[in-house]
């Protein structure tokens, strides 16, 4: 049943909503729930479904999605045969169109030429979600769809799986059909494509605003929730880090939060997210707060419903409020000041 | 393969008989520390970050844990071309299956993967201790020296002198006598089981201890001793912080509290001297609305709906409401039910401790309770 399929992964999707995650990064590397990038959800989930060849189509800023995917080795797609393979885009001036785009698989068409799997599932990289695709693919062979989607509550989650050599012929036919991805060929009515939805009923949440990025997030801390995303059987892989157990030293205190390894908690967290290597210094209060990877905070701050970027330091008396419908972020490597009170 | 400076040798076979049911199916450098690692990683992690990057590991007791642990060594950055870690078990010959019957003889037996390497250095190492240590200033200091053997020495507390090798030496730190725990010690600079030897010397004395009918083939008792008796060079080098032996369920047990302690010379968290270890991939721990946290190491995948007091909690641990969790070493994937009592103890790997269930150790008892699958048995019937 192996080798079935590949996994295409789209990584060129740019959400203005999210400029404030994304100056220094790729959609696909925006940190998420502690540990883990964007786009480990779709690739673990692939790896879990027994896809062995994925091909990753990045634009803009993919420094810290290479560095985060390097040979693969965390997903096991370290191979010899198959693999994983990153095809950033020739094409920087093109503009943003929906997922799966043509022009992009084109300049690697010879990807789909040598590849042997018979069919292709292609997905957008930044959904929130666990997913096992081999039902997919035998409702669509046993269904004889040409092209299936997956869809929740109606809306598309903008994956679709089709033959391998139906991709090839809209990839190469895209001047003549007009078609530009896989949604335009979806939605269009005037071909002779069988069209199916597959109807995904677990958890999943596509992540294109801040507020929807915070409202995720928060929404993990529900325990239905997160065990609905973090299965042991199939679980979501991700870059390792060496980082030492979560030190709570006396004094600190945690209530309904995720927590990273590597964290040295002195003061007081509370629903909130906090990744891998942050510091929290006596006395300060974090409320409502994602905190990305080795930010610092001083001691005796104050932060509710704040997004801290990764490497920010908060120096000691700070107090930073967001609110809860509308957080705050603070970019990447900043200082905040305890007299630059936002 | 290409010549190598200094080749390390790992001594991984060890029972760990004193650390009772921990050891009863894995070797003593696999046993689980400080909530995320094993023994041995504190090894390995030390010979990577000393630069030594050709590693040869030897397996005897419950090899099983161990092997697969060490994989091809990724996780110490140690899969090498060349060189890189070897897991070298006993083997059988023509005529006999030969089992490493100490130390000494473990490396006399893999003199053929040693001579592939052809090394000027070879340094012996030991899986069953706890800290940090950079092999490569040893070596120096044994270059510099001169010398023929260099032993790494601590200087212990002078009531616990007898339980150790002592190293009693001259004013440059010429070993001039090796007394194995002596009654009346003389010294308190304790040998930590460390030599570097000149390969030469080491070959040439491996060979002569193997012809010897009348040795036990272990490096304290024989081959250190008869080097000094030829007048041989050999040096102690001193050694200035953290160092144990969690021989004991007790000292394993206190080494781990040791990680809570502020004053604590073992700092996990110094990214300039990071102790690797193979990182199964759980999600961040998840602390509850009701759960409280204090004084805590606690690893990912746990998920803490209890209390949790000074404690050093491995990865997959689950603590159910209303539990109490005090100076405990829960090891991975333990799941602790609702309103438990545990205190002072050490739950193993994978145990399942009912709801309702009360461990602790009376007041006047001060040894650490190592729970056995069996103990929860007879509690619950």
């Amino acid at each position: 049943m192996k080798k079935r399929m590949l996994g295409v992964i789209d990584a060129t999707t740019y959400h203005e909503d999210l400029e404030e995650l994304t100056v220094h990064r790729s959609l696909a590397a925006v940190p998420f729930a502690g540990r883990y990038r964007l786009i480990d959800f779709v690739l673990s989930n692939m790896v879990n479904s027994d896809i062995e060849s994925v091909a990753i189509f990045p634009k803009y800023q993919y420094r810290s999605l290479m560095d985060h995917l390097g040979s693969g080795k965390n997903w096991d797609l370290n191979r010899k045969r198959d693999g994983l393979f990153f095809f950033p885009s020739p094409l920087l001036d093109s503009p943003s169109i929906g997922i799966g785009s043509f022009n992009h698989f084109a300049a690697n068409l010879d990807y789909f030429y040598r590849s042997k799997q018979e069919y292709a599932l292609i997905s957008n990289c930044f959904t929130v979600f666990n997913m096992d695709f081999r039902p997919v693919l035998d409702r669509h062979i046993m269904t004889g769809c040409d092209i299936t989607v997956v869809r929740q509550d109606g809306r598309s989650l903008e994956m679709y799986l089709v033959k391998t050599s139906l991709l090839i012929s809209l990839i190469e036919n895209r001047n003549e059909t007009g078609y530009t991805c896989m949604s335009d060929v979806v939605t269009d009515i005037h071909h002779s494509y069988t069209i199916c939805n597959y109807e995904y009923t677990g958890l999943a949440v596509m992540i294109d605003s801040i507020e929807n990025y915070f409202a995720a997030s928060m929404g993990l801390l529900e325990p239905e929730a997160w065990k609905n995303i973090f299965l042991r059987s199939q679980p979501i892989f991700t870059k390792v880090k060496d980082e030492p157990p979560t030190r709570y030293v006396k004094g600190a205190s945690a209530k309904n939060s995720m927590i990273a390894n590597g964290c040295m908690i002195e003061g007081t967290v509370e629903n909130s997210i906090i990744s891998r290597g942050v510091k929290i210094g006596k006395g300060s209060v974090v409320k409502n707060c994602i905190i990305m990877q080795k930010t610092h905070i001083g001691e005796n701050c104050v932060l509710d419903s704040v997004i801290l970027d990764k490497d920010v330091k908060v120096e000691s008396g700070a107090r930073i409020e967001g609110r809860h419908e509308m957080p705050l972020v603070i970019r990447k490597g900043t200082v905040q000041g305890a007299l630059m009170n936002s | 393969m290409g010549k190598k400076k200094c080749v390390a040798m790992l001594l991984a076979g060890g029972k760990g008989s004193r650390l009772s049911s921990l050891t009863k199916s894995l070797a003593k450098p696999a046993v689980p520390f400080g909530g995320k690692y094993r023994i041995i990683d504190f090894t390995l992690s030390n010979c990577t970050n000393s630069g030594i990057d050709t590693v040869g590991v030897l397996t005897q007791y419950q090899p099983l844990v161990l092997n697969s642990y060490i994989g091809i060594g990724s996780a110490w950055d140690l899969d090498r071309k060349n060189g890189g870690v070897t897991v070298l078990p006993p083997y059988s010959e023509s005529s006999e299956v030969k089992w490493y019957t100490g130390t000494a003889s473990a490396i006399y037996q893999n003199l053929n993967f040693l001579k592939q390497y052809d090394p000027e250095y070879v340094l012996i190492l030991s899986g069953d201790h706890i800290y940090k240590m950079n092999y490569e200033l040893m070596l120096n200091y044994h270059i510099e020296k001169g010398a023929e053997a260099t032993i790494s020495v601590i200087k212990v507390p002078w009531q616990e002198a007898s339980r150790f090798g002592i190293m009693n030496t001259d004013e440059e730190m010429r070993v001039a006598e090796f007394e194995e725990k002596p009654a009346y010690p003389k010294n308190n600079l304790a040998s930590m089981g460390i030599y570097i030897f000149n390969w030469s010397v080491l070959k040439e004395y491996l060979e002569m201890d193997d012809r010897n009918p009348e040795s036990s083939h272990d490096f304290g008792k024989d081959i250190i001793p008869l080097m000094l008796d030829e007048n041989k060079k050999l040096f102690a080098y001193p050694f200035n912080g953290y160092w144990k032996d969690v021989g004991t369920v007790k000292s394993l047990w206190e080494a781990n509290m040791d990680l809570l302690d502020d004053e604590c010379e073992l700092n996990l968290f110094d990214h300039d001297w990071r102790i690797y270890s193979v990182n199964p991939n759980h999600p961040p721990q998840y602390i509850s609305t009701q759960a409280e946290v204090a004084e805590s190491l606690i690893n990912e995948g746990c998920t803490i709906e209890g209390e949790v007091e000074k404690s050093v909690l491995f990865q997959g641990v689950l603590v159910g409401k209303n539990t109490v969790i005090r100076e405990s070493v829960i090891m991975p994937d333990a799941v602790i039910g609702e309103n438990v009592y545990i205190e002072k103890a050490i739950v193993p790997s994978g145990l399942n401790i009912p709801d309702g269930v009360v461990i602790s150790a009376s007041e006047e008892d001060d040894e650490i309770i190592l729970i056995t699958p069996e103990m929860i048995q007879g509690i619950c019937s």
